[in-house]
């Protein structure tokens, strides 16, 4: 278990690397550490092996629904299942009509963003959704708003 | 009965069976198919059921005489060639029902080659007419393409630089001088307009392909109207402006889908906030007949110069005068709320005073309505 001095860490998966770069140098100015990958399938390990305290997704890479996949893929991994992940995306401005059939069993995504996000903002949720109640067996605070 | 469109097929009305007999003999020798008919009753009940080029039709008639089969048949088929019969070849007549849509008059008496010569031009017209019209279309169409394509690959670049922006202003805003930071601020500006314009051609485009409004959904129109409401009182730019409604109680739902409903009351209010002046009034409001729901938005701003109103439901149509011209905008909302409502089987109307008020008035179907006219249809 983390203990509370530790920061948090980021871990962004997306293919834009300017959009990378400004957001982790947002991340990193209040405090957070951030890592990143290019594609799904890098993501997922560096998921594996971070378990990172939030995860920032694009939805579509360069597939159409590579971003949904890497969803679906971690939640099946029971060290991710409930790892907050928001949804980024430059092409959708509301939420992607595609969800995670909640009865699979899956866990939906935390937050829909659309890209390019309000600072403020992305940071306001970052902070709600890393902040858990000490007790690491309870729901992730703030919960599923989607 | 479906409608079809045959384009060899000539319809004769004319209450001298004579008449109607030799045209059918003639034109039946040209390879045309004839329908006749003894009164415009027939040939205009036939009409629904069958779309043929071009009518000739006798202005002198017992029941229904010429002119008014011209004036219903065009607005069944506004396509439709028509060539009247003239009885006396009084100019006056024939120009007469030129100037109610019909193409060409032939005086009687007429030979065989009088006759054929005008129904093979008449026809001619025709079909040029629907192939310039299939062309128009076709070219709105890769046009629209295109630029929707374009849109989407705009929109990651143009995303990428503003969050830059975003973020260097953020992270850097004690630190920059002042005139950077106004730089930087103004640069925001003119992307998010980038980025609005290209949200509202792709919004557009969705419309166009009719993949956005649902006509057999219903919607509360007070609620939409609320919700917009609040959220516009909440900016800064609405900061001076009083929002109201007054939505008719018990209003009984609306055709259209909530998305849709929302866009166009939202951008009708955008525009009542954004062309008024500083301690106007933006007022809302609603009713309902057996029929129709009427929306009314009314602002007390600027106005609409005359010359503009015509064009208002173009697209990238910008109403600029001394006082707008700083206003910024896409030029796309109105021609977005006008492509719902026709969408949604309604219609839209402006009225303004320079200077004094805008008024948008907004026809939507009662959506109960809607699917009993549907019938089997329905949603």
């Amino acid at each position: 278990m983390k203990m509370m001095s530790e920061p948090k860490t980021v871990l962004i998966i997306d293919d834009d690397s300017d959009y990378v770069r400004a957001i982790q140098a947002l991340l990193e100015s209040s405090g957070y550490k951030v890592r990143s990958a290019s594609n799904g399938r890098d993501g997922l390990q560096l998921a594996k092996t971070l378990e990172p305290d939030l995860v920032l997704l694009d939805v579509m890479m360069s597939e159409r629904t590579e971003g949904f996949f890497v969803l679906q893929e971690m939640r099946r991994i029971p060290a991710l299942t409930d790892t907050p992940v928001i949804v980024v995306s430059s092409i959708y401005s509301d939420e992607p009509a595609f969800r995670v059939d909640p009865e699979a069993g899956w866990l939906p995504a935390s937050l829909f963003l659309a890209k390019p996000m309000e600072p403020a903002r992305l940071l306001a949720e970052a902070k709600r959704l890393t902040t858990k109640p000490s007790d690491s067996s309870a729901v992730a605070a703030g919960g599923r708003s989607l | 009965m479906p409608i079809s469109e045959q384009d060899n097929v000539i319809f004769v009305i004319d209450d001298d069976e004579i008449i109607r007999r030799s045209c059918e003999q003639i034109l039946q020798k040209s390879g045309y198919r004839v329908e006749t008919f003894g009164n415009g009753y027939e040939g205009i009940e036939r009409l629904k059921q069958v779309r043929p080029p071009l009518l000739v039709v006798d202005i002198k008639m017992p029941e229904l005489d010429g002119f008014e089969v011209i004036k219903i048949v065009r607005n069944i088929d506004p396509d439709l060639v028509i060539v009247v019969i003239t009885g006396y070849a009084t100019i006056e007549t024939a120009v007469d029902a030129m100037k109610m849509g019909a193409y060409d008059f032939i005086p009687k008496p007429f030979t065989p080659s009088e006759l054929r010569l005008i129904i093979d031009r008449g026809c001619e017209r025709w079909r040029l007419a629907k192939e310039a019209k299939l062309l128009r279309k076709q070219k709105a169409e890769v046009e629209r393409k295109f630029v929707t394509l374009v849109s989407h690959q705009l929109k990651g670049p143009l995303g990428a630089v503003k969050q830059y922006l975003d973020v260097l202003l953020y992270t850097c805003h004690d630190q920059l001088p002042g005139e950077t930071r106004e730089w930087i601020i103004r640069s925001q500006a003119r992307i998010a307009e980038m980025i609005s314009l290209i949200q509202d051609w792709l919004m557009l485009a969705k419309l166009d392909r009719g993949a956005l409004c649902d006509c057999g959904a219903s919607s509360d129109l007070g609620q939409i109207v609320e919700g917009v409401l609040e959220e516009y009182r909440q900016l800064p730019s609405a900061a001076k402006i009083e929002l109201s409604a007054e939505m008719a109680p018990g209003l009984a739902p609306a055709c259209g889908d909530a998305v849709s409903l929302n866009m166009l009351v939202e951008n009708l209010v955008s525009n009542a906030v954004k062309y008024n002046k500083p301690g106007g009034k933006v007022a809302v409001r609603a009713k309902a007949d057996d029929e129709w729901i009427t929306l009314e938005v009314r602002d007390t701003g600027v106005g609409i110069p005359p010359s503009f109103r015509s064009h208002l439901f173009e697209e990238f149509y910008r109403a600029k005068t001394t006082e707008t011209q700083n206003i910024p905008g896409t030029g796309l909302g109105l021609v977005i709320c006008k492509k719902i409502v026709d969408e949604l089987g309604g219609s839209i109307e402006v009225d303004s005073k320079e200077g004094e008020y805008t008024i948008f008035t907004v026809r939507l179907p009662i959506a109960e309505r809607r699917q009993e006219d549907q019938g089997i249809h329905g949603s």
